[in-house]
């Protein structure tokens, strides 16, 4: 039952960070600093967590070969190709060979 | 009418294979929620309900190694944290879009709708709208209905298999595509450096951190222009 609870409060609060610009900005007029500022927010966000990812829970940075150059391949392949099957398969590869070869 | 199915259908094509690499993140939730005692549907529910991987896991993880109901739901809203800079990306674009959307598009935000919509923002809010919906259902169908099978089937790929490293590459590969000027890739660069710094920061708000440090590094940079 506190799971549901908890479940529940954490939905309500995940709704609340998604809506909460959206609808209370909806009729007001929003500076261009703000604007501009804005589309900083995607690269930045996806930046970061690409490196939460490669962190322990315990603080830990996991990143070895195989992950660093994997995700240098899927860097490279998106770039060229804009293609996102084909990077991760690619890099994926990448990652699995060098973790095969390196033991 | 035919410019609406071609962008629903493109919103279908540019989904699953972003959706791909979830599968493996679904197992390990599920995994999760097996272990943490509740309910397989209690934890079921989180996926509907929350509608977030990242903090999902994060608050059936807590809850199951016994850490207090207040302090898990702390830790995924700061997970979560983030939904607040796609919600004011977005708002400049919601503006132009009825009220009924502007509370059911919330509702899909997630971080991969967020990386495939913002480069259309400034289509034609019809076609902006049926884009947005394609991806977003397209998402939130499938979450549901892998997240299900996960717990049904149960973990039948191991760990050690390192599927779970697609999640990462598969930001990578939105990040990427996200980026059409040096200010940005700048940027990005600054906020991947500033979550490392701030890796043992608790609850993983070095995420937030980082991501706050990079919108100020390109607003510096853009500044300077």
């Amino acid at each position: 039952m506190s799971a549901l609870i908890a479940i529940v409060i954490t939905g309500l609060g995940t709704y609340f960070s998604r809506a909460v610009f959206i609808i209370a900005l909806a009729n007001r007029h929003i500076p261009p600093q703000l604007r501009l500022a804005m589309e900083y927010v995607g690269p930045s966000v996806m930046a970061a967590l690409v490196v939460t990812m490669l962190v322990t829970p315990e603080g830990e940075v996991a990143l070895g070969a195989p992950e660093g150059l994997a995700l240098l391949t899927a860097a490279l392949v998106v770039w060229r190709t804009r293609n996102h099957l084909l990077t991760i398969v690619l890099a994926m590869t990448v990652f699995w060979s060098l973790r095969a070869v390196l033991g | 009418m035919s410019a609406t199915r071609t962008v629903i259908r493109q919103g279908i094509i540019d989904g699953l294979p972003i959706f791909l690499p979830a599968v493996p993140f679904t197992l390990v939730l599920a995994i999760a929620i097996l272990e943490s005692g509740m309910l397989p549907f209690v934890g079921w529910s989180s996926s509907p309900v929350v509608y977030g991987g990242a903090a999902q896991l994060t608050l059936i993880t807590l809850l199951g190694d016994g850490v207090a109901m207040a302090a898990a739901v702390t830790a995924a809203l700061i997970v979560n944290a983030r939904h607040l800079m796609y919600s004011a990306a977005m708002a400049p674009t919601f503006q132009r879009q009825p009220g009924w959307f502007r509370w059911l598009g919330s509702y899909f935000l997630i971080d991969q709708v967020f990386a495939l919509a913002i480069p259309r923002i400034n289509d034609d809010p019809h076609l902006f709208r049926a884009y947005y919906l394609s991806v977003g259902l397209t998402f939130w169908v499938c979450w549901l209905v892998f997240t299900g099978a996960a717990l049904i089937m149960g973990p039948v790929i191991p760990e050690a298999w390192g599927f779970g490293f697609a999640v990462p590459v598969m930001f990578m590969g939105l990040l990427v595509t996200g980026i059409d000027r040096w200010h940005k890739a700048a940027a990005a660069l600054i906020a991947a450096l500033a979550t490392l710094l701030a890796a043992d920061l608790p609850h993983r708000a070095g995420l937030l951190v980082g991501a706050v440090a990079g919108v100020l590094a390109g607003l510096i940079l853009d500044r300077r222009r």
